[in-house]
């Protein structure tokens, strides 16, 4: 299976952003490095804008454990001299209003308040209105949590990269995680016969069913796929929803619901007694468990978003993963949640891409600069290493486990004997193909 | 399993009733279409979620009536200031007036909200895991979502007690029929238009109540009801107590079955059920002209 | 001062007036200038929903809806046929698209009167939402769809960022297409189509009785202000680069009647004040504050309880109170 996914077309990918790495042979790199020992770093503070939900659905899932380590980090580096020596001002920004308010918003950021980067957005959709504008306006953007996996790929491979000269995505796309779960299915689950889905009704739920099914149908040929339903985003009653994938026969069902919707499917199904007659597969499932608590049913197959799981990777073997569970629950009193390890990871690869590019060509880069530099950059997170490849995306390992229930804790946990961690190559395509055109390539 | 897509779609329509009335009253008797209709409801949400979690201690049943009843209270102490303030100077002006203060209530009151329970999410399912499944043929269901109908159905009752047999119903009938000659005819219009006006609020909050056992208090919460309601008005008829059940039910099954056999477009069907209503009997189909 | 007098006066206004808005791209920083253009498209699509409301006395709770299928022609050309991505082809195709959707709503609008005819619009632009979001393959659900720089007779703007298009040629084809606009709607309500409307509107039994056919001439004032939408949300769609479903929403519809109130809609230039004072209004009001909703929603109700006739319309009222307390004293 493994070697199956392991295409000429990965490893070409992968060695190309070893290279890029390694060599940083950047246009705007060489250009700027006969003018380096003119630069200057500027005296003012580094202006850092940080979008996340401050209000709403996506709040206290999402958007307040990320702003929170957005806080955290500003301060901790600040500690540390800053960037460069320059001290770091963050301002946090409400992610609320809908796409074609973050447009206003990131153009008046840019345009208007000239800050230096934003790192922010949760949403998918507001990722695909607002990275754009990126090249648009001349700034630099880094998502930091949204999964769209079309927001940096063409419209068929093999496609232009990068899509977006100084839009970069710090995590890795929902690819990972539905790649992951079919994996897992394969592993554990052979005998699927349907499938069904339930995701929300915009980039990200229709992307995460696309990329589930495409692999589903690569890795069971004969698997039969029932109603798929498109419930929107904050809808309070599922029940006609339950009823449906209860009548589906399905064997799975296939779920990218979260934060509140996905906890009140989930009561509303337990209520109904859907987990009778099928098995859900979360794609983003790790906070639920301990959401919604003991009752949680056992055997689902939960997907952690990368390898952010509060169990994972263990303290004694990864000390900036212990350093950070301890700070964040220091000043925040809560253990830190996949969003928080995304925006360390967006605000980390941003100081490391503008040291590397000062290291250069001098003084403080330019945009562009920072762009050259951030590709094919990895830098060390609590959850391992993050590479960003040559199409601006990042690569990272996948967690998939099934709850249960196990002594010591309140609440499922993955399985310990269950959990698998499907490496970064197994299920991110190389930059260049897209996911899906990836997917039909394999060899089963 | 058919039976199961009925009571779903009764589910829903008990809020749809509950919000719906209200809407129905207040455009029916006082001829002004309420767009902070929906914001009443989510008074009711976060109040009920507030009330269940403080009274976490006292139990789910004490959290729950207590959650319910201020919501109520909350819901009608809102409308009783809207109508005071901005509503009544709006009866003798242009339709557009009265639409755009309204729309300005919505979006004072949705910051109120986030100004007073700040922007996270509520949850309260207590009530919901207390009351735990029974079964139904063969099948299991959430008792609590059929305490909701219960409730709802009782709600109907009442109020069609109090408009058929009291002295005040008839009197908001009358309004509702020729409010200038009933005005000629000595009814006090203006506690009889409070009493309305709370009335509906109360129900719209009572709904947000009932709901959020069920699914979490957050902001923006109000929009969908609004809109689910105004379909539900524009179906059954403007001022219509016959027209808010049958309109819910509409709305309720076509929804329900919707999602289980045509669910890309559940949504637009709604909408184009109430634009065909519209063009054929512009005063719903239990309205007067 | 005789009439003769009052049309020089006038003329020399409104020339210094264009020769303003004309310089205006030399004036105002880019982001304040790309506002600007957000202000005046609004603008136009203020002066087709005044040609109901003021003219026609029909109150449209849903033009948000023509607004969207013009906004969404461009975007879904661009999308689709980008070799056709060409402002001559697409103003016209988002004009034509909005006059045919407007011409078949309108039909059944214009049957109803008063809160019959709001609630009708309302619900049909907000069946253009729900399919607008429901079929996500053709246009991208709530995400939208992105609307790049097209190229105008031929001249390509490749390699050119937004800002610097939108702040440069792109304002004055804006205000251009603007002024043109706003001279036809000038002329229209000037016309006898114009006065037949207004007869409508004060009496209908007697506009009838003179041999107006109502139903028809409501029909067509429709079309025309739902045109205006069109061409106003094709315009937006190149400034904003993004379109959403939010622009069929009645919340957006609302916005629109609030911005002609603003303004004053019994005045022909209140829409166009409004809009232009509402869109820096909101931005600022996001932007400065999280409770960006209580500025907007006290302001509104304010204005309707303390300004019912907008801001030209007070202005208007202080000037003749100034004028007649003028003449007393003399």
């Amino acid at each position: 299976m493994a070697g199956g996914i392991k295409r000429r077309e990965f490893l070409k990918g992968t060695s190309m952003g070893a290279l890029g790495a390694g060599a940083l042979s950047g246009v705007g790199l060489v250009s700027g490095a006969g003018a380096a020992s003119k630069k200057e770093i500027p005296k003012g503070p580094v202006r850092i804008a940080a979008v996340s939900f401050l209000t709403g659905a996506a709040a206290a899932p999402f958007g307040i454990p990320g702003d929170n380590t957005f806080k955290m980090m500003a301060d901790v580096y600040n500690q540390k001299g800053g960037i460069l020596g320059r001290k770091i001002e963050l301002k946090s920004y409400d992610e609320a209003g809908g796409a074609d308010a973050q447009v206003k918003l990131a153009r008046k950021l840019l345009m208007e308040d000239k800050v230096d980067v934003i790192l922010g957005y949760i949403s998918s959709g507001d990722c695909k209105a607002v990275l754009p504008l990126s090249d648009e306006l001349g700034g630099l953007m880094v998502a930091y949590d949204c999964g769209s996996h079309e927001l940096l790929e063409g419209e068929k491979s093999p496609f232009k990269y990068p899509k977006h000269g100084l839009g970069f995505r710090s995590a890795a796309h929902l690819g990972i995680d539905n790649i992951g779960m079919a994996l897992m299915i394969k592993k554990y689950v052979p005998n699927v016969k349907k499938i069904a889905g339930i995701n929300p009704d915009y980039a990200w739920g229709r992307e995460s069913w696309r990329v589930f099914e495409v692999a589903m149908k690569k890795l069971f040929p004969t698997i039969e796929v029932g109603v798929t339903l498109w419930p929107a985003l904050g809808s309070t009653d599922y029940t006609a929803h339950i009823t449906t994938l209860m009548n589906s026969g399905a064997d799975i069902v296939h779920s990218s619901l979260w934060g509140g919707d996905a906890v009140t499917f989930t009561k509303q199904a337990l209520g109904m007694g859907l987990f009778q007659k099928t098995r859900m597969a979360y794609s983003r499932g790790e906070p639920y468990p301990q959401e919604i608590g003991a009752e949680f049913p056992e055997e689902q197959i939960i997907c952690c978003a990368g390898t952010h799981y509060f169990l994972y990777p263990a303290h004694d073997r990864w000390p900036l993963n212990k350093w950070f569970v301890e700070e964040y629950y220091k000043r925040y009193n809560k253990y830190p949640t996949y969003p928080c390890y995304h925006a360390y990871q967006a605000f980390a690869v941003y100081k490391a891409a503008v040291e590397k590019a000062s290291a250069l060509v001098g003084g403080w880069p330019t945009p562009e600069e920072i762009s050259a530099a951030m590709k094919g950059i990895s830098v060390e997170t609590p959850s391992g290493y993050l590479h960003i490849d040559q199409d601006h995306n990042g690569r990272e390992d996948v967690l998939v486990g099934f709850s249960k229930k196990v002594e010591g804790y309140p609440f499922p946990i993955l399985d310990p004997k269950r959990m698998e961690v499907f490496p970064a190559h197994m299920v991110n395509a190389p930059a260049g193909i897209r996911t899906e055109d990836w997917i039909q390539s394999w060899k089963v | 399993m058919g039976i199961v897509y009925v009571l779903n779609g009764l589910y829903f329509s008990a809020f749809l009733f509950l919000t719906s009335l209200g809407l129905s009253i207040i455009l029916g008797v006082m001829g002004i279409l309420n767009l902070a209709h929906g914001s009443l409801f989510a008074l009711g949400a976060f109040m009920a979620a507030w009330v269940i979690g403080v009274c976490v201690n006292a139990g789910p049943t004490v959290g729950m009536i207590g959650g319910f009843v201020a919501a109520m209270l909350l819901a009608a102490a809102v409308g009783f200031v809207l109508e005071n303030t901005i509503i009544r100077p709006m009866y003798r002006r242009p339709l557009e007036y009265q639409l755009l203060i309204t729309f300005g209530a919505l979006l004072v009151i949705e910051d109120l909200i986030k100004l007073t329970w700040g922007g996270e999410a509520y949850y309260a399912s207590g009530p919901f895991d207390m009351m735990g499944r029974v079964n139904i043929l063969g099948g299991e269901y959430p008792a609590y979502f059929l305490f909701v109908m219960g409730v709802t159905a009782a709600c109907g009752l009442c109020i069609w007690l109090f408009m058929a047999r009291t002295k005040l119903g008839i009197m908001l009938r009358a309004i509702a029929m020729d409010r200038d000659m009933a005005e000629a005819m000595g009814i006090p219009m203006r506690k009889l238009t409070i009493l309305a006006f709370m009335l509906g609020a109360s129900l719209a909050g009572l709904a947000g109540g009932l709901m959020v056992p069920t699914s979490p208090a957050l902001l923006g919460i109000g929009m969908e009801p609004l809109i689910m309601a105004f379909i539900v008005v524009v179906i059954g008829g403007l001022g219509s107590l016959k027209g808010a059940v049958l309109g819910s039910l509409i709305v309720g099954q076509t929804r329900s079955f919707g999602v289980g056999f045509f669910p890309e477009l559940e949504m637009p069907v709604l909408f184009l059920i109430a634009v065909l209503i519209l063009v054929a009997r512009p005063q719903g189909l239990f309205g007067r002209a | 001062m005789g009439i003769k007098g009052g049309i020089w006066v006038r003329g020399v206004a409104i020339c210094a007036g264009v020769v303003l808005l004309v310089l205006l791209r030399w004036v105002l920083p880019s982001y304040q200038l790309i506002l600007f253009e957000t202000g005046l498209c609004f603008g136009i699509m203020g002066l087709g929903f005044n040609l109901l409301l003021r003219h026609t006395g029909l109150l449209s709770f849903g033009h948000g809806a023509y607004f969207a299928v013009g906004a969404y022609t461009v975007a879904i050309i661009g999308r689709y046929l980008p070799g056709l991505y060409r402002m001559e082809i697409l103003l016209p195709g988002a004009v034509a698209a909005s006059a045919v959707v407007a011409a078949i709503f309108g039909f059944v609008c214009v049957r109803h009167t008063r809160i019959f005819f709001s609630i009708l619009t309302l619900a049909l632009s907000m069946l253009v939402f729900a399919l607008l979001v429901k079929l996500y393959y053709l246009t991208g659900g709530s995400d939208g769809i992105r609307a790049p720089i097209p190229s105008i007779l031929g001249h390509s703007f490749q390699g050119m960022r937004r800002p610097q298009f939108l702040s440069g040629f792109y304002y004055h084809f804006l205000l251009a297409a603007f002024l043109v606009a706003t001279a036809l709607m000038y002329a229209l309500i000037h016309s006898p189509f114009g006065k037949a409307l207004q007869s409508v509107r004060d009496n209908e039994v007697r506009a009838e009785m003179i041999g107006i056919r109502v139903r028809q001439f409501r029909w067509m004032a429709f079309v025309i202000s739902g045109m205006y939408c069109g061409l106003a949300g094709g315009l937006w769609s190149f400034v904003n680069g993004h379109v959403t479903p939010e622009v069929a929403h009645w919340v957006f519809s609302g916005e629109v009647v609030y911005m002609t109130l603003l303004g004053g809609f019994k005045t022909f230039a209140g829409p166009v004040v409004g809009a232009v004072l509402f869109t820096f209004l909101k931005l600022y009001a996001i932007s400065g504050t999280e409770y960006w909703m209580l500025i907007i929603g006290v302001t509104l109700i304010g204005l309707v309880l303390l300004l019912p006739s907008g801001i030209t319309g007070a202005m208007a009222s202080w000037a003749a109170r100034l004028r007649s307390l003028g003449t007393r004293k003399i």
